[in-house]
């Protein structure tokens, strides 16, 4: 079977000499490593953004950036995936419309009801701005949660989610494993270690 | 399928709606009308009664297009410079979207609000006429439409190529250049820069004129091409280095 990411001789040197290993479906891999250790380089890379030094990286079979690698995968960023000058429901509807393939008029109630569940009804018609970092970034992961992915790639997930919604953002990353292969690029301590089925050390 | 196309375009919309890229535009229909009237009233005074109301129309359609261009080209370099910098865009670039749209989402965008800005102000300035003159106005609204294009176009480039501040100065000279080699005075002597400064003042001073007007609409839109063909090079170029 094909491994859903698959990361073949990957490197970014002086940070990375080599890096090898696959993501199959059902799995929950955590790569951890300290500030500066080219992690969100490594995330470019896997989202087609950035060139790698070698084409070493498949994702769903495909060359990272192109179309088949993008449709069915979710790449969630450390510095948010929000316009400032948009209001956040607006792209998120955008975004989940865009994921599922149908015009946003049919994903609003499910939106709606995500908000209200999360408990962020009352700040959803905002700009991004006026939201805290810890709604943000539940905001960023709404996507995981809201269409089915195959490939989930997550940057410092609960970075700055704060404690009082670990398990929210938890809940949204956990259920995405059944169906997709997800890795997520975190540092020491964070709580998604735990819950990790293996573990990456860069 | 469309949303992938038009993922950009809708953004990018929604983001020149605001208030912040709106606002110069907004001022413009009754700044001109303001003018059109004065000039008028003025004119009846036989203060300024040097022109014929047929010149008067062209000459308002002129200043319309005139300022219509500096504001689309300034605002234009700190839209695409601030819009292709962001880390949104960037990061938008993971979804499943087409990437050459957003190159031509964006600027599809701002040529579609600036087009809406240059037909209310033209109608504005139309509005304030006492009477339209008789004259080959639907010519006059085409040739004088080139230079919005031109300016959404080298906004677009220059937004790419270097900062939103850097970009506006640069265009601002670029239009002067264009502008004051319109006058008939200034007009280029040798062929070559006939071709190569941008003929925005020329264009305007021979709108009437056929068929060097439609010339010069031509020759301005085959800049515009040229200037777009390398912004979209260079777009290209950026989202595999970044």
């Amino acid at each position: 079977m094909t491994p859903y990411i698959s990361i073949g001789g990957y490197s970014d040197p002086p940070r990375i000499p080599h890096l090898s290993f696959e993501v199959n479906r059902g799995e929950l891999v955590a790569l951890v490593g300290g500030p500066g250790s080219g992690k969100s380089n490594l995330m470019k890379c896997l989202a087609g953004i950035r060139k790698s030094v070698r084409d070493s990286i498949r994702i769903l079979g495909s060359v990272p950036g192109s179309m088949r690698s993008r449709e069915r995968s979710i790449f969630v960023f450390q510095n948010f995936n929000y316009a400032p000058d948009i209001f956040v429901r607006t792209q998120l509807e955008q975004r989940i419309s865009l994921i599922r393939g149908v015009p946003s008029r049919e994903v609003k109630d499910d939106v709606h009801n995500w908000c209200e569940r999360m408990k962020l009804l009352d700040v959803c018609m905002n700009y991004p701005g006026k939201l805290n970092l810890s709604q943000l970034q539940l905001f960023s992961l709404a996507p995981v949660f809201l269409t089915s992915p195959s490939v989930v790639i997550l940057d410092e997930p609960l970075r700055n989610v704060s404690v009082s919604h670990i398990d929210s953002a938890l809940s949204l990353i956990l259920p995405a494993r059944e169906n997709a292969a997800v890795l997520a690029l975190v540092q020491k301590l964070s709580p998604l270690l735990e819950k990790a089925d293996r573990i990456v050390t860069v | 399928m469309s949303g992938r196309m038009f993922f950009y375009y809708k953004s990018s919309i929604l983001l020149l709606l605001r208030t912040r890229w709106m606002g110069p535009y907004l001022l413009l229909p009754p700044m001109l009308a303001f003018m059109v009237y004065a000039e008028a009233y003025l004119s009846a005074q036989g203060v300024t009664g040097i022109f014929n109301l047929q010149q008067r129309t062209v000459l308002a359609i002129w200043n319309a297009s005139l300022l219509l261009t500096l504001i689309a080209g300034i605002k234009s370099c700190l839209f695409f410079s601030r819009l292709w910098g962001s880390f949104w865009f960037r990061n938008s670039l993971s979804l499943p979207v087409s990437r050459s749209s957003g190159f031509w989402g964006p600027l599809l965008a701002a040529l579609s609000v600036a087009t809406v800005m240059y037909l209310l102000t033209t109608g504005a300035v139309i509005a304030a006429l006492p009477e339209i003159g008789r004259f080959p106005w639907v010519q006059v609204l085409a040739e004088l439409y080139v230079p919005v294009i031109w300016a959404v176009s080298a906004g677009a480039l220059l937004g790419l190529i270097t900062s939103g501040t850097a970009g506006s100065l640069f265009f601002v000279a670029l239009m002067l250049l264009g502008f004051l080699t319109g006058m008939p005075s200034l007009y280029p002597s040798s062929g070559w820069l006939q071709v190569v400064v941008p003929p925005v003042g020329r264009i305007m001073t021979l709108s009437l004129v056929f068929p060097s007007g439609l010339i010069q609409a031509v020759l301005l839109l085959v800049h515009s091409v040229i200037v777009l063909t390398l912004g979209r090079f260079l777009y290209s170029v950026g989202i595999k280095r970044k």
